[in-house]
């Protein structure tokens, strides 16, 4: 069992070591963060929001973002990648489906955005909920006949399904075909931030965008939605017999993961004037999984620092000129190995992760 | 008749697993089921849980056909199942596992959580381990624990003294007959045959998806050809355990 793979690592392998320190480390952070009363918490959060607000000062450009315009990068694919990974931990993390076609969601929001705009002229808050509802729905087709399916059926056809939504952009000549859309409108003015050309007031509303969502998906969490999803990821028939209708769970997930990847493509849209069907590779749906997985699937900070090291990184290191994508490869291994896990893995993911090499014998005695 | 399945066919694929299984659970018996490996004990459980579709027969409950019914309602009409191997919810704890049982219905929970932990002490020591921390003993009571929470009318067991030790199978089936005789009617299956049919009313002896014969629990006992196929000649020798030091 899985004991027996731990077991040649005990013997003084300094990798070992400092994946220990590592991991002992950081599940400190979480726990001290678990049992903070809830002053502390709101504290933190308070000022969380402040830096996210002041991030794009020239004070942390020079040393975040020496090589890039660091409040473009904080848009995308910073901003666009946590949202987008929030949304994706809800289908991977929570309810535990392996969906490696949710750029195809980000791409249907893009889309509604480009589309309704240019044709309709109609103004972004118009279009967003528009395009987070008819993302919904697309998440639903897809799920409704595929959620019976298990495992690795599910990721081959969530994989044609980003597959095909690209490649039906492509050769729809309404919808631009190869070249997409182009004089996609801005968001109009408000509190006094003008949409045109300067990323910041677009920076700003996807805070606040990533906060809503935030709150929306802790929520969500605590639930009963919520216990349901970790049981059928932990165990689907037992979820079953519990009297959870596990696949209308899992519709669920797929639904409001749908939404989440909508509302990204619309507010990411909104900014870009033009958008292409080649904005929407497969590769976008990896790295977005890569962050989930990278920063702890299933807790919502962790896949947030995931995400953003994942977009950040790669930009960090333009400096090494050819050498990034390697310096970046090399980055996630090292990350990998010393946390398999995940940066910052909730308590319950560790205890499934650890499942069968708990304390037998002691137990096993029985009184 | 509380469980009544009549000529159930049950497919994996093309394979048929269940080739036309009839039996019958009356209020307040233990039945068991015992058969070989593969026979078609865990598809059958499966099958009334309605985790498996079937492809002709019928199952009734309480006189009604729930043959259509979706596994997650049939819990709220009484029927709970330990699913094989356990089943338990690794990354909660023992207590949110024995919550989980009851995710469908309402009310005050307090009474049954003191029940279960008053027939597993042991639970109660630990209510905030995670699951799949337990040792095998542990996780089979969690089980058996979370199925009760359910309030079922049948309580549908899969094999509970896999894995375990000969004193934790002794303990283990003696809080089986507790349960059932606090009411709750018992569906056994077993490869432990002997110690099965020392504690049920009747059985069923399965052998490759169909039933081959039916009768009193004592009577099978002495039956030579089930002690020849099942009880390996000995009785009251209960399966060799696998020693799981971690
Ligand atoms: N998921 C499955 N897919 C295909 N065949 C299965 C599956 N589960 C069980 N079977 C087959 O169905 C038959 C009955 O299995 P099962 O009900 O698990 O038997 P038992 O519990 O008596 O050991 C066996 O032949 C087994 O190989
Ligand atoms: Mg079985």
């Amino acid at each position: 069992m899985k004991t027996a793979v731990e077991k040649p690592a005990k013997s003084g392998n300094p990798l070992t070591g400092a994946r220990r320190g590592f991991g002992r480390a950081m599940d400190r952070v979480r726990d001290r963060w678990a049992d903070a009363p809830w002053w502390q918490r709101w504290t933190v959060y308070v000022l969380l929001i402040g830096l996210a607000l002041i991030l794009p000062s020239d004070f942390f450009a020079s040393f975040m973002s020496p090589h890039t315009h660091w409040p473009s990068l904080l848009f995308n694919p910073i901003g666009v990648y946590i949202l987008l990974a929030v949304g994706l931990n809800i289908v991977v993390g929570h309810a535990g489906l392996l969906d490696l076609g949710f750029v195809a969601f980000y791409a249907i929001g893009a889309y509604n955005m480009a589309l309704i705009g240019t044709k309709f002229g109609w103004n972004f808050w118009a279009i967003l909920p528009i395009g987070i509802l008819m993302t919904a729905v697309s998440g639903i087709i897809l799920g409704a006949p595929t959620l019976r399916l298990r495992g690795d059926y599910l990721a081959i056809v969530t994989l044609g399904f980003g597959e095909i939504v690209r490649i039906i952009a492509e050769n729809t000549d309404a919808i631009g075909a190869s070249r997409g859309i182009t004089n996609i409108p801005h968001p109009p003015n408000m509190f006094g931030l003008e949409f045109l050309l300067d990323p910041l007031p677009y920076y700003y509303l996807l805070v606040g965008v990533v906060v809503a969502v935030i709150i929306f998906a802790r929520r969500l969490e605590r639930s009963r939605v919520g216990r349901a999803w970790t049981a059928i990821r932990e165990d689907e028939d037992a979820a079953e017999i519990m009297g959870v209708p596990t696949f209308k769970f899992k519709l669920l997930a797929f639904f409001i993961g749908a939404m989440i990847g909508g509302l990204t493509g619309v507010v990411w849209a909104s900014k870009v004037i033009a958008i292409q069907p080649a904005n929407f590779p497969f590769i976008l749906s990896a790295t977005i999984l890569a962050a989930v997985v990278l920063g702890g699937s299933g807790n919502l900070p962790g896949v947030m620092v995931g995400a953003f090291l994942i977009a950040w990184l790669p930009e960090r290191f333009r400096g090494l000129a050819d050498y990034r994508i390697l310096a970046f490869g090399a980055a996630l291994v090292i990350m990998m190995a010393l946390r398999p896990e995940g940066l910052l893995p909730s308590r319950q993911r560790k205890a499934e992760l650890s499942e069968g090499s708990g304390t037998e014998a002691s137990a096993e005695v029985g009184k | 008749m509380l469980l009544e399945i009549s000529d159930m066919r049950v497919h994996y694929g093309k394979i048929e697993a269940l080739k036309g299984i009839s039996l019958e659970v009356d209020e307040g018996e233990i039945v068991t089921l015992i058969g070989a490996n593969g026979a078609g004990k865990t598809t059958t459980l499966k099958t009334i849980s309605g985790l498996r579709p079937v492809s002709s027969g019928s199952i009734r409950f309480q006189g009604k056909n729930i043959t259509k019914v979706p596994g997650h309602k049939r819990v709220l009409l009484g029927i709970g199942q330990s699913p094989e191997g356990r089943g338990v919810f690794p990354g909660m704890t023992v207590h949110e596992n024995l919550l989980m049982g009851a995710y469908a219905r309402k009310g005050d929970l307090s009474k049954d959580l003191e029940e279960v932990y008053g027939l597993f002490p042991r639970l109660a020591e630990r209510k905030t381990q995670f699951g799949g921390t337990m040792s095998g003993g542990e996780q089979q009571m969690v089980a058996i624990g979370r199925a009760l929470m359910t309030k079922p009318r049948v309580l549908l067991l899969d094999e509970p003294s896999m894995g375990l030790a000969p004193l934790l199978v002794a303990q283990i089936f003696d809080i089986i007959r507790e349960i059932n005789r606090r009411g709750t009617t018992v569906l056994l299956v077993e490869q432990n045959a002997s110690q099965a049919l020392q504690l049920a009313h009747r059985a069923y002896v399965l052998e490759t998806g169909q039933v081959l014969k039916s009768a009193p629990a004592a009577d099978l006992l002495n039956d030579p050809e089930v002690r020849a196929a099942y009880l390996g000649g000995d009785l009251g020798q209960p399966e060799e355990e696998t020693s799981e030091t971690g």
